[in-house]
């Protein structure tokens, strides 16, 4: 039994890295209504041009490289933003969509040519911290990124409820004709989600690679996956939904493998999602529906 | 004004006569490498790539290849092609250089690739029944044990697991008596790594005695390990064998550091031995002992590393296994008696009779020492033990 909490502990934090990109899925789904396959891509992305830059600074220590992520992940999300948003037509679903997933392999390739392939070691925060309860214990590094997760979702809510921004942003996502009706740059708006879920994407690809210990092409894949899941688990839009269901995801993910073994995970987690879809298609934190 | 144009026809003829002189002695012989270049396995590809040209240029330097005419050809590396590591995109490659003409093809990097691929190949020579591909394939890094048995197309000059670990484990408690347990660590979707704790390291660690106390599993693309390290701390083994790549071996190894497990003494895969997890993690690398077919420990195998460097490639296991290839095969076409014409029944004539000499070989030269060939067309090859040591791979013994 402790054995399996524990697991289900590690799970839970774990699945912190899984909110982080969840968020970012979210936020663009908000806005905008559509998926932006490229996220979890051009976060990991963002965290090697964040490794290249301050290895150029000769900058070493795990902050420099996490803040060189953070402006590295917004001009890529403006980037992505540019090509895949902005040039084609956002009234052709499939076409955006399509180009976010050419992107996704895009992204992977200039990694696997610039790394030749092989994983680089990624700075890590914390690395000896270890937080001990009662027999179980909870990495030091891991609580960084839930409260990094937590602060982010803070700052997200600030940002939409709080100021002009966030004002002009819920009003495109809600009637974006409108919107530009009343004087709202919708393009403007909408690039700078991008941008602003870009540096998101930045921090969380920098936390992901130093909690993993090392950034690979082999991150881009399964983070997608479990980015876009947490995304339709925590209910599309929905941003403490995603951290809600990050940790949900993460938790289980460890529960399935401390009982049916590595090989059958991913099979249950799958399900999972598939019972969202049919029982509670909107999500944990489902959405009442707008105006239009 | 006779005289002039007489002249200038003459120099005309005799400048046609020298080039033309010049093509019919430019004969060439080609070798189409493959493997991977793309992924998260590209480092193997753009290694072998270098190594297989280093080493053509060498051929080429020493006067080329000898064909059964006594003329000399020079040898060539057609481009590599990228399958991938995808057993579709393997074929595919496979079949576009059937369609070329290159006398045999050298790859692939990766097991998967590899044993449907030596499926496509004729099972038998001279089966009439068979419709399979008669074409001659030589692998450099696919190292899966026993795969080469598939085809009697397919050779390999890969380093042999079985013997390698059961001499490594036999060395161990010889020198290392107070260890007495072995746990596994596996990469359990990867075909390579799989059957190398499955089929090799705990086999080989049973035959020497040991008490194997179980396994953990994980995937290629896990990066959370911390269920597998408990695992791996409850079992509290002298030893962990580690069957997995780079990125997930890194991915253990700091966790266990997280955790602060420390067994006795960590066994590496084979694979690992390589310049991605010095880059990866050097310092939770140190004191990994990997047996390897590969260490620039003599004149040959320095020379081989600095070609290959020249070439933007690293030496290691893997790649050399291309440079000693290239000269396995020309030494094949010599003994063979090619005839390096390019019309199709020569070429498939070629083929065939490079076939039949490599099958018929029955030792090569190699960078540590002389490569035996087995009846199932396997290598058995010379290997030290390596350690990770102030973050590179240094030979920690030599058992040969």
């Amino acid at each position: 039994m402790f054995d399996f909490l524990q697991a289900v502990l590690d799970g839970i934090l774990f699945g912190t890295t899984y909110s982080l990109i969840g968020i970012g899925f979210t936020l663009v789904f908000g806005v905008m209504h559509k998926i932006n396959m490229a996220y979890a891509a051009a976060s990991i992305g963002a965290a090697y041009l964040g490794l290249v830059t301050a290895s150029v600074f000769k900058a070493s220590s795990a902050w420099a490289v996490f803040g060189y992520s953070f402006v590295s992940g917004g001009v890529l999300g403006y980037f992505v933003y540019l090509i895949c948003f902005h040039l084609i037509p956002l009234k052709n679903e499939n076409a955006t969509l399509m180009s976010t997933v050419g992107m996704l392999l895009l992204t992977d390739e200039l990694i696997s040519h610039a790394t030749t392939g092989a994983p680089q070691n990624y700075p890590a925060t914390l690395e000896d911290v270890m937080v001990r309860a009662g027999g179980l214990s909870v990495r030091g590094d891991l609580i960084l990124v839930f409260c990094v997760s937590v602060a982010c979702t803070a700052a997200l809510l600030l940002l939409l409820y709080r100021t002009r921004l966030g004002l002009a942003t819920r009003a495109v996502a809600q009637q974006p004709i409108a919107a530009q009706l009343c004087g709202i740059r919708v393009a403007q708006v909408n690039a700078l989600t991008f941008v602003i879920t870009g540096l998101l994407g930045g921090i969380a690809g920098a936390l992901i690679c130093s909690a993993v210990g090392s950034l690979s092409i082999l991150l881009t894949g399964p983070l997608t996956v479990k980015g876009l899941i947490v995304t339709v688990i925590g209910g599309l839009g929905s941003v403490p939904g995603a951290i809600v269901a990050g940790l949900l995801v993460g938790g289980l993910e460890n529960a399935f493998q401390h009982f049916r073994g590595v090989t059958e995970r991913d099979m249950y987690v799958m399900l999972l999602l598939f019972a969202f879809l049919i029982f509670r298609p909107g999500g944990i934190f489902a959405k009442g529906r707008g105006r239009d | 004004m006779n005289k002039i144009a007489l002249a200038v026809a003459a120099a005309f003829a005799t400048t046609l006569g020298f080039s033309g002189s010049a093509v019919a002695q430019e004969k060439t012989v080609t070798i189409a490498p493959f493997g991977v270049k793309t992924g998260v396995l590209r480092l193997f590809g753009l290694n072998s790539e270098a190594a297989v040209k280093a080493a053509v240029e060498e051929v080429n330097k020493a006067g080329g290849v000898k064909l059964a005419d006594g003329s000399k050809a020079k040898m060539i590396a057609a481009d590599y092609l990228d399958d991938r590591c995808n057993a579709e995109e393997g074929i595919a490659v496979v079949r576009r250089i059937y369609g070329s003409e290159a006398l045999v093809a050298v790859g692939p990097t990766c097991s998967n690739v590899a044993e449907p691929l030596y499926g496509i190949l004729q099972k038998k020579v001279d089966d009439a029944k068979d419709t399979g591909l008669q074409f001659p394939l030589l692998t450099d890094v696919a190292i899966k044990v026993g795969l080469a048995k598939i085809s009697e197309w397919s050779f390999r000059n890969v380093p042999s697991e079985l013997t390698m670990y059961s001499s490594l484990y036999y060395w161990l408690k010889t020198t290392r008596p107070e260890l007495k347990t072995v746990y596994g660590g596996v990469e359990e979707d990867f075909a390579h790594s799989r059957a190398s704790w499955h089929v090799v390291m705990k086999d080989r660690a049973n035959a020497n005695g040991y008490q194997v106390l179980g396994e953990s599993k994980w995937l290629l693309n896990d990066t959370n390990f911390s269920t597998q390290v408990r695992e791996i701390k409850k079992a509290n083994p002298d030893i962990l064998s580690i069957a997995a790549h780079p990125f997930t071996t890194c991915g253990l190894l700091k966790e266990m550091q997280r955790q602060g497990v420390k067994p006795k003494l960590i066994v590496g895969l084979t694979s690992t031995s390589s310049l991605e997890t010095m880059q990866a993690c050097p310092k939770q690398a140190e004191g990994m002992i990997i047996p390897s077919s590969f260490a620039p420990i003599n004149k040959e195998a320095k020379f081989a590393a600095e070609q290959t460097a020249k070439q933007k490639g690293s030496a290691d296991l893997h790649s050399m296994a291309s440079w000693e290839n290239v000269f396995i095969l020309k030494e094949a076409m010599e003994r063979a008696g090619i005839s390096g014409r390019k019309d199709a029944a020569s070429i498939q004539s070629d083929r065939r009779k490079l076939r039949d000499a490599l099958a018929a070989t029955k030792t090569t030269k190699g960078l540590l020492g002389v490569n035996k060939r087995t009846e199932d067309r396997e290598a058995d090859k010379p290997y030290v033990f390596v350690h990770g040591k102030g973050g590179s791979w240094v030979v920690l013994h030599n058992p040969l």
